[in-house]
């Protein structure tokens, strides 16, 4: 059932750029960066990142611990706004619209911006309560609708057929891997156009972490997929662009081939060649 | 020795140690007060007792022994008695002799020098009277419907019992009739006579409105006489049959049936007869009214009151809590201000009662209720309404005393509730609002329903306070009735721990009073108990549900 096709396995071999990252027109990108700096109370956590991330690809996050690759990721749908000494200078646009704006919503904004978390965070309720909670958050009643929807995300996530028969059995007593499926399919119920994922296998087994790869490369074909890795490997098989981040700085961004083969930064390299981090 | 030290067994030792000694004081206090209360309804032997009284001349006593004592020899001496100069303590019996319109005391001291013969004869009887408690006698014949019968007990005693159901039976009836369709009567008359007088204070009482109540009350009225007099036939049919008792002063007494609750003879009784009526006693204490100035009977509306008023205390508290803490947890800037409010609220949990119990009588039932009375009851006036002690008050004071142990709880179960999920919820396009609502309160419902436990045993155990916005000694009726709108909450209601307190320390009989405190403490315990487990289990079940907080 896991496809361990070694074509997707090995770096190099993999998908080439659709997009010229350094000269991506509007229509391409899902979110721009420009010149954001992010502050815990006095700490600095970015520091002038710009980046644009091109859609329906995956783009993968990369550095050592601390780096500010998550935090990043957490502002593409404003989670930082629950930390209360954070503030933020810059923009975020997504399709040209501030995401920072004060006539956005965030609840819509997080809507079209879904995000699977480290730790696999299913809530106390069936499965079935589990998938459609977002689509109940809009108001959706109709049984029929509800159905499809959640047999239509759980295939989506490719846990359809390991949990078809007990919809309704509690989500906690799936496997942790299960758990994680279960929390993207709950992502993509409604539908968003973004899904941001940090480290989304980081507690998981290998097997599983193989599942949610496979995965990962699908749900680009509806997706635009951010993600943030420990693990360079992971980034290299799944995804099309990487950004390598350092001390809160963007240090190097390019396609995944470029930027594994042949780095341009110093740090860069030591980095993908294991020299610290 | 120091290796026994180091090995950390003395601390097992003492911690063990002290949980065992609490299990103990808390195992015994429940044993003493079960045994001591339980006890009471068992039937108790009669002996009959052959006394010598100081002029030399014997006496009859007749009585259940209550207690038993020793008196130290030299205490008698000084006060006159004649005691052999070789004794040293006396044995001294406290015998209830009932009989009480007969003798001055239904109890009385007998020492045990004096007391010539002791006897427990088998048709010795026991009544058990509506009104001056017990009576102890030879049944000597049994008066049905004009006609006496005399001869052997055991003949006597299915006559007896056979007219004593009847008196019972039409007694209830009657009961049923004054407390159902004549209460309902008076009631609607009240309702009458303060809806004419609201009329007259609005300007509004035309002469038409005149006839059309002058109709209803005249309809009312000739109903009330009818059901009067139908009473009247009642207790009037009660009184036909009367039994002749034979005193312990020898004298032939006429009881009459209609105030005979129950008439046995305990001498002759197996075990399972014991049983039966011991089981039968608890139950008349648990489901009867109380009679006798509280100190015989039942105390239905004492558990009642407590049981209603302990759960329109929960109704109260717990959306007032769990708001509070919400609001101090999830919204209210972390700072000073909300520091300093928390600790408020913590420091309110050690206001002792009393001083809630003065702030309900001058702020609820004097400011609230007065306001209350002036605003929509003016008819009523000068009598208040809700502007004297009440059932509403008690709840409201008594939440108010358990709010700080709900917000504690609450904030506690808030705090547990994993970042994760929050995040969770917010990250699907959920609103603050959404995600408290649909995830996080209902995660934290145990820990409300742990405070609510907290609250539930401290307001049942409170009485100081209450004794000032509602509890009285006697309730003519209940918070809870069959007249529109069956929820009386500005009535006075009866309590069992301020039952505890009149009976024991208030009684004018102190003696027949005293198992009724261990029966009616013991009772309390019951049901506070009763109330937790019903709560826990509701946690319980609440905890299952929402097991994810153990990952």
């Amino acid at each position: 059932m896991i496809n361990l096709d070694p074509i997707n396995l090995d770096p190099l071999q993999h998908s080439k750029p659709k997009f010229d990252l350094a000269n991506l027109s509007d229509a391409d990108t899902s979110f721009s960066i420009e010149q954001l700096n992010l502050f815990y109370g006095d700490k600095q956590a970015l520091k002038d990142v710009s980046m644009r991330i091109p859609k329906g690809q995956v783009t993968a996050f990369i550095g050592p611990s601390g780096c500010g690759k998550s935090t990043l990721l957490r502002c593409l749908n404003r989670m930082n706004d629950l930390i209360d000494n954070c503030h933020i200078k810059g923009k975020i646009l997504l399709d040209q619209h501030d995401i920072f704006d004060r006539s956005v919503d965030v609840a819509t904004l997080r809507r079209r911006v879904g995000m699977v978390f480290q730790r696999p965070n299913p809530f106390p309720k069936s499965i079935y309560e589990n998938v459609v909670y977002g689509l109940r958050l809009q108001g959706v009643r109709d049984r029929r609708q509800l159905d499809q929807a959640v047999e239509e995300s759980l295939r989506g996530a490719a846990l359809w057929n390991e949990v078809k028969d007990r919809l309704h059995d509690n989500a906690l007593g799936l496997s942790g891997g299960q758990q994680q499926r279960l929390v993207i399919a709950r992502a993509i119920a409604i539908e968003p156009e973004v899904l941001l994922l940090d480290e989304p296998t980081s507690a998981l087994d290998p097997i599983s972490t193989l599942v949610i790869e496979e995965l990962i490369t699908e749900l680009k074909d509806k997706f635009t997929v951010v993600i943030v890795t420990h693990n360079m490997q992971q980034a290299a098989r799944v995804s099309d662009n990487t950004a390598f981040m350092y001390m809160g700085e963007l240090i190097e961004y390019s396609d995944t081939n470029t930027l594994f083969t042949t780095p341009t930064t110093k740090q860069t390299e030591d980095y993908i060649t294991g020299r610290y981090g | 020795m120091v290796k026994w030290h180091k090995s950390g067994s003395p601390w097992i030792w003492l911690t063990s140690g002290a949980v065992s000694i609490s299990l103990i004081a808390v195992l015994g206090l429940l044993g003493l007060i079960a045994w001591r209360g339980l006890i009471y309804f068992w039937p108790a032997t009669i002996y009959q007792f052959d006394v010598q009284r100081s002029d030399g001349q014997i006496e009859q006593v007749i009585g259940e022994i209550y207690d038993s004592e020793l008196i130290p020899a030299q205490q008698l001496r000084d006060k006159g008695v004649a005691v052999a100069s070789d004794i040293t303590d006396v044995k001294s019996l406290l015998v209830k002799t009932g009989n009480r319109e007969f003798v001055e005391l239904d109890f009385r001291w007998l020492l045990q020098p004096t007391i010539t013969k002791q006897l427990i004869p088998l048709d010795l009887a026991v009544f058990e009277r509506l009104k001056n408690g017990n009576f102890y006698g030879y049944i000597d014949s049994v008066t049905v419907d004009g006609q006496s019968f005399s001869g052997d007990v055991a003949k006597l005693m299915p006559l007896l019992e056979e007219s004593i159901a009847r008196a019972n039976d039409l007694n209830d009836a009657a009961d049923a009739l004054q407390n159902g369709d004549i209460s309902a009567i008076n009631y609607q008359l009240e309702k009458m006579r303060l809806q004419q007088r609201r009329l007259e204070l609005d300007n509004l009482f035309s002469d038409e409105k005149r006839q059309a109540l002058q109709q209803s009350r005249d309809e009312l009225t000739a109903k009330y006489l009818i059901l009067e007099k139908k009473l009247f036939t009642f207790r009037d049919a009660t009184k036909r049959d009367f039994v002749t008792v034979r005193d312990m002063r020898g004298e032939l007494v006429p009881l009459n049936i209609s105030n005979i609750l129950d008439a046995n003879l305990p001498n002759q009784m197996g075990i399972f007869s014991k049983f039966a009526h011991w089981l039968s006693a608890m139950g008349s204490f648990v489901i009867d009214d109380p009679r006798e100035a509280n100190t015989e009977g039942g105390v239905f509306p004492a558990i009642f009151g407590t049981i209603f008023m302990v759960m329109l205390m929960a109704v109260i508290v717990t959306p007032f809590g769990v708001v509070a803490a919400i609001y101090m947890h999830e919204y209210a800037q972390k700072g000073i201000v909300i520091k300093f409010i928390r600790i408020a609220v913590i420091n309110l949990a050690g206001v002792p009662s009393v001083v809630y119990g003065v702030f309900g009588l001058g702020f609820f039932v004097y400011i609230l209720g007065g306001s209350i009375d002036d605003l929509f009851y003016p008819e009523a006036s000068p009598s208040p309404v809700f502007g004297s002690p009440g059932v509403l008050w008690s709840a409201l004071t008594l939440a108010i005393l358990t709010l700080p142990v709900v917000i504690v709880s609450t904030e506690e179960g808030l705090s547990r509730i994993p970042m994760a999920l929050r995040q969770g919820s917010l990250a699907l396009g959920a609103t603050k609002a959404e995600t408290l609502w649909k995830i996080v309160v209902p995660m934290a419902s145990p820990a409300i329903m742990t405070g609510l436990i907290l609250a539930v045993a401290r307001a049942a155990g409170e009485v100081a306070p209450l004794m000032l916005v509602g509890v009285v000694k006697m309730a003519p009726s209940l918070p809870l009735d069959t007249n529109f709108p069956f929820l009386h909450l500005e009535r006075k209601f009866m309590h069992l721990g301020f039952h505890i307190y009149d009976v024991g320390f208030q009684s004018p009989n102190v003696e027949a009073a005293r198992p009724l405190v261990f029966a009616s403490s013991f009772l309390l315990v019951t049901v506070i108990i009763g109330l937790n487990m019903t709560a826990i289990g509701i946690r319980n079940h609440l905890r299952e549900k929402y097991r994810s907080l153990e990952h």
